[in-house]
């Protein structure tokens, strides 16, 4: 679990980047930059967890959030509704989920792999604007993001098949998908029926061995849970081993980043942070990137106000910390006749994405996609907490025979949607609270946006009719409602032309601070449908791409 | 974090998982039914005993009697889930309040339908999240013994290895796709 790095950097000598954070952006960052000979030190929060160290153990893992960091008592995170009401600490779940350990939320993800369309990055121009919101236009397109999510099929490693509706790709799947679920036959049965389109769904976990990597084994352990045998692409198993063998990059583990340091030059010039034994550190640096992720990034940025900065680093828009988007949910579960046995192999085998567009005949915006899967009847705790259809009681024997009778005949079909940007949706350091480093706590404030909620329920509602299409012989509905808690942590440091507007540039450079770079899920301008990591590792490869050559152009 | 997590972690890298839990089967099997609790006092551990019995009963098939839970609930408010033992005693106080005796001398009829007033609460409501745990968890947590709980639902993931078909339907899908239909 210790730092295991054969290269080790000394705090007072300045490295050519620290990169803050292990994930899907840093991992990808770390292993290009490294590998191009630049000196790399990388934080992570988390221990250094291999493979061998991951469980089946549903108890620590999801209950006791192992590979969280600890449970909310821990983090000290608070939510809100709204900014008129105090924060509090919830019970049972942490607002914002990601993992603590190196390879960071791509370690405990389901992989589902969904590139962004061309109408993604230019929905404002397509749809004009929404009052109240913020809604805009990225400043790069699909044809521009291509070739690096071309590099994340093949390098990460992404199964799957070609959709109808798909963006046009340059290069075919590196792999075939992962073996259809009954979940998924059940959902392609429903969709042709109803005329929809069902396709297999992309996914970061491998179908084939690919890159020295296993093929996975259909262990059933995805959701919440690490890959024992790296058949997961997560970037634990894929760039950081990359990263190391470069000999430039150390991964400096269970060691929490709280605070940048800049100089009167407006440059990013050293990093503070606790080391494994809770002390007070500095490690000197030519360059900054944060890849924190979207609740993380801000906190740190607006945590690190100064004289210089009073409303925190970076944030001459104001925008660091705003417009979250978390992507709303809809779920809507069934049983059926025979066995399906969801609690093997992986969550999603098959998707429709006849719903992806904004519709204006719908009355609102947004659009989504649909998806089978287990979700909660993958492990059984899980199942007995949670997945009772309405009308059983929580209890008792009648409780007990329906958990008995359902368990392998239940599936879920998640509806993932849009979220608009609004300022009052954001990230803030929590006045009060502070977690386990003793660094003010993340704080966040989230209301989905009407619209959102509307084509949550409109995604709801087509799952019901897909399940009566498929021959359930039973479906029920999960209220969709506010959110309270969100693995998707999007838009918080958009990038953006405009300085007024936005945190960074279109290549992730703060347009504050030159030698700062912020790239993970805060970099979005929208949300997507619903899975952002495909995009984020795309944007991660871009970003490696532009700043490397920055540094060899002395330009940063 | 528990305090445990390396020795759990330890648990699961042997070589062979199987023969792990035959293991803690026997060390399970092993254990004195009247052996004395690390946490609870022979009062507590009757009571909570009694409303995790009704949770989850015993019918034909094991409940969480059998599992074993009320080991997993005195082992995990001992240890990872220690912060919630003095919510768990006064919780329990007040659920007592209402009865003239104790719960667990009333009739089973007689707790069901107490436990009927009282399953909004939040002292119910961790003691059937405890329940859960305690049956369908891991038997190294001291519940779900012979893995009863997972032998109830027809789970055996623990196996930790599949090769499709999993189920009915892709099944049928395959036959389908190799019979050029």
């Amino acid at each position: 679990m210790a730092n295991d790095s054969a290269v080790k950097f000394a705090n007072k000598d300045p490295v050519d980047f620290v990169i803050i954070g292990s994930g899907s952006a840093g991992g990808i960052l770390a292993k290009e930059l490294s590998t191009q000979g630049f000196d790399v030190v990388v934080f992570e929060q988390g221990p250094y967890r291999k493979p061998r160290d991951f469980t089946h153990d549903e108890m620590s893992v999801v209950y006791l959030k192992e590979l969280q960091g600890g449970g909310p008592k821990v983090q000290q995170q608070t939510f809100r509704h709204d900014k008129n009401a105090v924060a509090t600490v919830p019970k049972l779940d942490l607002p914002a989920w990601y993992a603590q350990t190196v390879g960071g939320t791509s370690v405990h993800f389901s992989g589902n792999f969904w590139r962004f369309r061309d109408s993604d990055f230019k929905e404002r121009s397509l749809l004009g604007s929404i009052g109240g919101t913020n809604f805009a236009d990225w400043p790069i397109s699909y044809e521009e993001l291509e070739p690096y999510y071309t590099r994340v099929d093949w390098e990460i490693g992404v199964s799957g098949a070609p959709g109808p509706f798909d963006a046009p790709r340059s290069k075919p799947f590196p792999m075939p998908p992962i073996p259809v679920k009954s979940s998924g036959v059940l959902l392609e049965r429903g969709a042709e029926k109803l005329g929809l389109h069902a396709q297999a769904e992309p996914l970061a976990i491998l179908s084939k061995p690919h890159n020295g990597r296993p093929a996975c084994i259909n262990c059933g352990y995805c959701l919440d849970f690490g890959c024992e045998v790296g058949a997961k692409s997560s970037t634990l198993a894929t760039m950081i081993p990359l990263a190391e063998a470069s000999g430039h990059c150390e991964i400096r583990s269970e060691c929490a980043v709280f605070r940048l340091e800049t100089d009167a030059n407006a440059r990013a010039s050293e990093v503070l942070y606790f080391d494994a034994d809770g002390n007070t550190q500095s490690q000197k640096t030519k360059a900054v990137i944060v890849s924190a992720n979207g609740a993380e990034t801000p906190r740190l940025l607006l945590s690190s106000a100064s004289g210089r900065y009073p409303d925190g680093i970076a944030n001459s828009s104001g925008f660091v910390g705003k417009n979250l988007m978390c992507n709303t949910h809809s779920l809507a579960e069934g049983t059926f006749e025979h066995p399906l046995n969801e609690y093997k192999g992986v969550q999603v085998t098959r998707m429709v994405h006849d719903f992806y567009e904004s519709d204006p005949a719908r009355g609102y915006y947004g659009g989504g996609g649909i998806d089978a899967r287990p979700l909660f009847v993958a492990t059984p705790i899980r199942y007995a907490n949670f997945s009772s259809p309405p009308g059983v009681p929580n209890w008792g024997a009648e409780y007990k025979n329906m958990l008995a009778a359902n368990f392998n005949h239940q599936m879920s079909i998640v509806g993932s949607t849009t979220s608009l940007p609004l300022d009052s949706n954001n990230i803030t350091p929590d006045p009060t609270h502070k977690d386990s480093w003793g660094r003010p706590s993340i704080r966040m404030t989230y209301s989905d946006h009407d619209d959102d909620l509307a084509t949550a329920r409109f995604l709801q509602d087509r799952a019901m009719e897909l399940f009566d299409a498929a021959g359930a012989t039973n479906s029920w509905r999960y209220t969709v409602g506010r959110q309270t808690s969100s693995a998707h942590l999007l838009g918080t440091c958009r990038m953006g032309d405009d300085p007024a507007m936005s945190v960074v540039d279109k290549y992730h450079r703060s347009h504050d601070i030159r030698n700062l770079f912020l790239c993970d899920g805060s970099s979005f301008v929208s949300s997507g449908r619903g899975q952002p990591t495909m995009t984020i590792m795309a944007l991660a490869f871009r970003a490696a791409e532009h700043i490397a050559a920055a540094a060899r152009a002395n330009n940063i | 974090m528990p305090g445990d997590k390396l020795s759990r972690r330890t648990f699961l890298q042997g070589s062979s998982a199987l023969a792990i839990f035959a293991l803690s089967e026997a060390a399970s099997a092993a254990r004195d039914e009247n052996a004395a609790f690390e946490i609870l006092t022979p009062y507590e551990a009757k009571e909570l005993d009694a409303i995790a019995a009704r949770i989850m009963p015993t019918t034909d098939t094991p409940g969480a009697r059998e599992a074993g839970v009320i080991y997993f609930m005195d082992k995990a408010l001992g240890s990872f889930m220690s912060d919630e033992l003095e919510s768990f005693r006064s919780g329990l106080a007040e659920f007592e309040s209402g009865i003239s005796g104790t719960f667990s001398e009333l009739s089973e009829a007689g707790q069901d339908k107490y436990l009927r007033t009282r399953d909004r609460t939040h002292f119910f409501n961790r003691v059937r999240f405890m329940t859960i745990a305690g049956f369908f968890g891991m038997s190294s947590y001291g519940g779900n013994r012979g893995q009863v709980g997972w032998k109830l639902i027809g789970f055996d993931g623990h196996q930790g290895a599949w090769q499709p078909p999993f189920g009915y339907y892709d099944a049928e899908y395959m036959r389908g796709e190799h019979d050029g239909e």
